[in-house]
Formats: structure tokens, C-alpha cells, sequence
């Protein structure tokens, strides 16, 4: 069963633009500019019920956004949305019953009582039985660890603290739809495990549909089995996060535990030096021939331990992006040699979203 | 419809609750609210006190300045909206989000909290009145049964006008970020036109007229007028209530049709 389908899915922005200085602040009431702002471009992705996606993009490359527009905040310029078989912007209050969104840079929990308090207020207003609020919140309190600090103003919580009571006062009403924009902003190691370890139990537990985006590559491996990919409003992948290493960086990683130095030059010869720090040496090779030069760098070196891997995530998003950033020029160039080009804006207009300007921190 | 009404009636009682135990916490702030709003009537009853002297103006002696003075501090404590502050903030720094991901039209939480202060500063007002009128006869009103309900019914009016006139106010915020600005140019005028300066008599008669026919006056000195017997007619309370009803519709079209547009362009732009 589908959960959330986007299909088309595009937001435009006309937004202001203001010169600095005095003379900068006049114009813009007299002559006002504007200037188109693409934060999402036709992007399209199905999710099943039950599914938990990683979502992932830079700054300003429109996660906000589509998160916003799936959860009926803000309306599309074109293309369809369809989450737990809602049109989102029109659903009302049986929509909203049916999905929790938890803004990592905002924050419900009333912030002078103590979180038990928004979440009475929370029961009132998705209509909680008082037996499946007991239930519920017991059950939260449990897996999120919460015991000690329900009791404490929100102001003298710590931050992780603070979002697992954000995450608790989301969830009260057990939606089946979990949007969590950067749950893990800010907060230390301790906290961001924590919030992960629920995310998984939850959606174990209820089979709950999970659409995470997170700054923390961590949130993601450890998540999400499917990535989403954005990038100046567009996807730039949907697959499973495996598939992603094999695909933008084929080449795996061998690393060497030598019993003895060996010179640099010996082992440019087995493949591309990523690390050089005797006894240990990572060298990465190309994904097809990884078994064949483990055999002959086992056979030639006096190698006394010796793993095969992936590179870590982190490098393959970026080889993602550089791979992006590398065929938007190209398509730059050929556009300045007058070359049609389909995707440009008919204006001109620079088509970078801007964070402040599109709302993406809301 | 049972259902929904106990519903509503569960949400409000949440929420009134919650901003009780919150305005506990700043209870040094609502004294300093309290003390001006009671100082400004007080201050210019002084003056007007002062003008009339031992005799009158516009038919208005001493102790009739204190009762309209007094009885505008009381009328203004019951009806005062200050939504526009916080709407705005919800708008332009997004707390408006989770609000609108929740199943509740963000006003009630607002008319929730409006209701949660006047059920105590309301009091407080009433009790601090009552214990002056004890030792100052010239504040004390002949109020019988009926024209309490009168007072009643009109500083509730008074009272939705106020808030849901306050309430767009703020939400202009989702189109300009000057939305309390504009919040302090209408009570800029509301300083004339709905008798918080002067009852609306002593005004010169071309700017009564104005007055009467928007409303300012609705939201203060009419009430007051009622609460003080300066309303006595069949006729003027007919017409008094009437514009109130007139007003009160006017402002809850606009505030439908200003959410929805609001919200329309919130969904546009992201605010």
C-alpha cells in the first residue's frame, strides 16, 4: 500500500530582491524587483506504508519544502501529492490526524511548563481517550526514556532531552506518517542514538511510514534502507542507500595492516592512495577488480590484516553532488555556445533557492 | 454535534489550563500589563477631573468623569485583545507550522488564551473597583438586573469585536512585516474614536458621527455608556447592539476571508 506519492511535485517562489544600503531600501519601494526562485522541480517518488526514506540534500535544496508541501503547509505550483490517500492541502483535520511533522529547528513543547503539559493539550486537541493516552505516553515514556523529565520546565531540559519530548508530543495520536526534518539537529552523540533507536522501534512497532532528513549521515545508514536525493530542488537519486556506493563510486576501499614499512611507490602500484599512515594503508581500487588485487596484495606484501569496504557514505553523497555540479556546468557551457536547454529558466533567473527567502527554516 | 461541542468544550478547557499554569510564570509581567491599563483611564480622568472643576463639561461633572473613567478601566481589562503581537510572530518565524499540522484552527488556541486572562484580570479589575467603590460613592453604579445583563451582553460583544478586529490585525502579518505597526495606528485612533480620551459626546459632533458609524465606539464606549446608564433609550441601546452584531459579523467575514487568503498565499510564498 502506498503511503505518499509525489508525482510532478514543483514549487516556484517569486520572491523580492533587495539591494543593500539606503538607496538599495528606496528602489524597493518604488521599483520593486522580483526574482523567480525554483526550491522544488518536478520531482516525483512513490513510498510505501511501512518504508522508512532518508531524505538528503545540502542546505536550501528543498527537503523543507517537499516536507512541507506532503504535509499540506504549503501548496505545489504544479504536480500531485497524495499522503495516506489525502490530497494534503485540503484534507483537514482527518489529514492531520494522520501524520506527526517534527521540525528539528522548532519546537511545540510550551516552553516555561513541563512537557506533560503540551502534551494534555495535545490529547484535547487530536480528541485522545484518556486510556489510550495513558497507554501511549507510558509506551513513549518507555522507549524514549523520558521517566525524569516529564516533570521539568522545557526550559531547564537539555536539547536532546527536549526533542524526545518533541518527538513524544508529536506522537501522542499514533499517526501511521512520520515526517522528522533534522530530529537530531544539535544534539550530542548520546541523543542522536537515542532518537534513532525509537525512530526504528516505532515504525517497527507500528509500522509507521518514516520520511527523515537529517544533516547526520548516521541517521540515514542507520535508518533508511531507501535515500532520496535532492539538490537544487531536483532528485538526483532514489534507490536503496547500498546501490548508491556501487553506482556513483565504484571502487571499494582495502585496508592494510603491513607487518613492515612499505614505500609509497610499491603501492600506487595496486591502486589510488586514500590513506598512508604505516602499519596502516588505505588503498581504493576499482569495485570489479577488489578480489584480484587483494589476492596479489596478499601474495606480494607482508600483509598482516586485511579488510574490504565501501567508501564511506559520506564521500558517495558527495560524489553525487560533484556529479550534479559537473553536468549542470557542462549543460552551462553548452547553453553558452547557444545550445538549446530545456531545463534553464526561461527568465534567466538564478534558480538557487535561498534558505531565508523560501522559508526553508521554518 | 453533541460530540463536536464536548470536543471543543474538552480543547478550550486544555488550553485555558495551559495558559493559566503559563502566565503563572510571569506574574510580574501581567502586574505591569494590569497597572497600565488601569493607570491610562486613571491619568486621564485626572486631567478631565481637573477641567471640570466643581462644575461641567458636556454635561459631564467630577463624579461622572470618575464612573465613565472607572467603568472604561473595567470595559477595557474585559475586552483588551493582544493577539497581533504573538500572530505576528507566529507567522514571520514559523510557528505557525505545527500549529497549522495540528487538527485545530490556531484562533481557538488564541481566543483560549484571551478568555484564560480576562477570567483573572477580569476579577482582579472587579475586585480592586468594587473595594474603591466602597469608600468613593462617585464610582459606584446603579446597576439593576437588567441593565447588568445589558452591560453583560455588550462587553461580550465588545469583547469579539475587539479580539477578532485584534486577531486579523495579525494575521496581515502573512503579507507585510509592519502587521503591529498597524496595530498601533488603530489603537492610535481608537484613542478618540472609541472614547478611551473623552466620552464620545465631548467630541465635536462631525467626529461623533464618524465614530458612530465604525467600530471603535463598539468595542468601548458603548458598553461603558451601558454600564454607567449614559445609554438609556429603547432606541440608543437598539442601535448600540445592533451596530455591535453589524460589526461583529463584518470583522468575522473579513477574518474568513483574510485566513483563507492568508493562507492561500502562506501556502504560496512559505511566509
Amino acid at each position: 500500500m502506498l503511503a505518499i506519492v509525489a508525482e510532478g511535485l514543483t514549487k516556484h517562489y517569486r520572491v523580492k530582491v533587495r539591494e543593500p544600503g539606503l538607496g538599495g531600501a528606496v528602489r524597493a519601494v518604488f521599483r520593486p524587483r522580483y526574482r523567480d526562485v525554483r526550491a522544488v522541480e518536478a520531482v516525483s517518488f512513490r513510498i510505501e506504508a511501512g518504508e522508512v526514506v532518508g531524505f538528503l540534500g545540502p542546505n536550501g535544496a528543498g527537503k523543507t519544502t517537499t516536507i512541507k508541501m506532503l504535509a499540506g503547509l504549503l501548496h505545489p505550483t504544479a504536480g500531485r501529492v497524495e499522503v495516506a490517500g489525502f490530497d494534503p492541502w485540503t484534507g483537514g483535520a482527518a489529514f492531520k490526524r494522520r501524520f506527526a511533522l517534527v521540525l528539528g529547528n522548532k519546537q511545540q513543547l510550551m516552553w516555561d511548563l513541563p512537557p506533560e503539559e503540551t502534551f494534555l493539550v495535545n490529547r484535547a486537541i487530536y480528541g485522545i481517550g484518556w486510556a489510550d493516552y495513558r497507554r501511549t505516553l507510558d509506551e513513549l515514556v518507555e522507549l524514549l526514556r523520558l521517566g525524569d523529565v516529564l516533570g521539568r520546565p522545557v526550559r531547564q531540559l537539555s536539547q536532546g532531552e527536549r526533542m524526545k519530548c518533541e518527538l513524544a508530543a508529536a506522537l501522542l495520536h499514533r499517526p501511521e506518517i512520520l515526517f522528522l526534518d533534522e530530529p537530531t539537529l544539535g544534539l550530542d552523540v548520546t541523543a542522536q542514538e537515542t532518537i534513532r533507536a525509537f525512530v526504528r522501534d516505532y515504525n517497527e512497532r507500528y509500522g509507521a511510514t518514516v520520511l527523515l532528513t537529517s544533516h547526520y549521515m548516521a541517521d540515514v545508514t542507520a535508518l533508511a534502507e531507501r535515500v532520496l536525493i535532492i539538490e537544487h530542488g531536483t532528485l538526483l537519486y532514489d534507490g536503496a542507500l547500498a546501490a548508491l556506493a556501487e553506482r556513483t563510486l565504484p571502487v571499494k576501499r582495502v585496508t592494510l595492516v603491513l607487518a613492515e614499512d612499505v614505500p609509497r611507490a610499491a603501492l600506487a602500484r595496486y591502486g589510488d592512495i586514500r590513506e598512508y599512515a604505516s602499519p596502516r594503508v588505505v588503498i581504493e581500487v576499482p569495485r570489479r577488480d577488489a578480489a584480484h588485487i587483494s589476492a596479489r596484495l596478499l601474495a606480494e606484501l607482508p600483509v598482516v590484516d586485511l579488510g574490504i569496504g565501501d567508501p564511506p557514505i559520506e564521500e558517495v553523497i558527495r560524489a553525487v553532488f560533484e556529479g550534479a555540479a559537473q553536468a549542470e556546468r557542462a549543460r552551462g557551457a553548452g547553453a553558452a555556445v547557444g545550445q538549446p536547454d530545456t531545463e534553464r529558466p526561461a527568465s534567466g533567473a538564478v534558480a538557487e533557492p535561498d534558505e531565508a527567502e523560501t522559508g526553508e527554516q521554518r | 454535534m453533541n460530540g463536536r461541542v464536548t470536543g471543543l468544550a474538552t480543547r478550550y478547557a486544555a488550553l485555558i489550563r495551559a495558559a493559566w499554569l503559563t502566565d503563572l510564570q510571569y506574574r510580574a509581567a501581567i502586574a505591569i500589563w494590569l497597572v497600565l491599563g488601569v493607570a491610562q483611564p486613571l491619568i486621564t480622568l485626572a486631567v478631565w477631573w481637573a477641567v471640570a472643576g466643581g462644575g461641567e463639561v458636556g454635561g459631564y461633572g467630577q463624579a461622572d468623569f470618575a464612573r465613565y473613567f472607572f467603568a472604561l478601566m473595567l470595559v477595557d481589562q474585559l475586552t483588551l485583545a493582544w493577539d497581533v503581537w504573538y500572530i505576528d510572530r507566529w507567522i514571520r518565524e514559523g510557528e505557525l507550522n505545527f500549529r497549522l499540522a495540528r487538527p485545530l484552527n490556531p484562533i481557538h488556541e488564541a481566543i483560549a488564551d484571551n478568555i484564560a486572562y480576562k477570567m483573572k484580570t477580569g476579577t482582579l479589575v472587579l475586585v480592586v473597583w468594587a473595594g474603591i467603590a466602597l469608600v468613593w460613592p462617585a464610582v459606584r453604579l446603579e446597576l439593576g438586573p437588567g441593565r447588568l445583563a445589558l452591560a453583560v451582553l455588550a462587553i461580550v460583544l465588545a469583547a469579539a469585536i475587539r479580539f477578532v478586529s485584534t486577531y486579523v490585525n495579525g494575521l496581515l502579518a502573512f503579507w507585510t512585516t509592519r502587521a503591529t505597526a498597524i496595530a498601533e495606528l488603530h489603537f492610535g485612533i481608537s484613542l478618540f474614536l472609541a472614547g478611551r480620551i473623552a466620552p464620545l459626546s465631548l467630541l465635536p459632533p462631525a467626529v461623533a458621527d464618524v465614530a458612530g458609524v465604525l467600530w471603535f465606539p463598539y468595542m468601548l464606549a458603548f458598553p461603558v455608556e451601558v454600564l454607567t446608564g449614559g445609554v438609556t433609550t429603547a432606541a440608543d441601546l437598539l442601535r448600540g447592539f445592533g451596530w455591535q452584531c453589524f460589526w461583529l459579523a463584518a470583522w468575522i467575514g473579513v477574518y474568513r476571508a483574510v485566513w483563507t487568503r492568508g493562507l492561500r498565499r502562506y501556502g504560496a510564498v512559505g511566509g
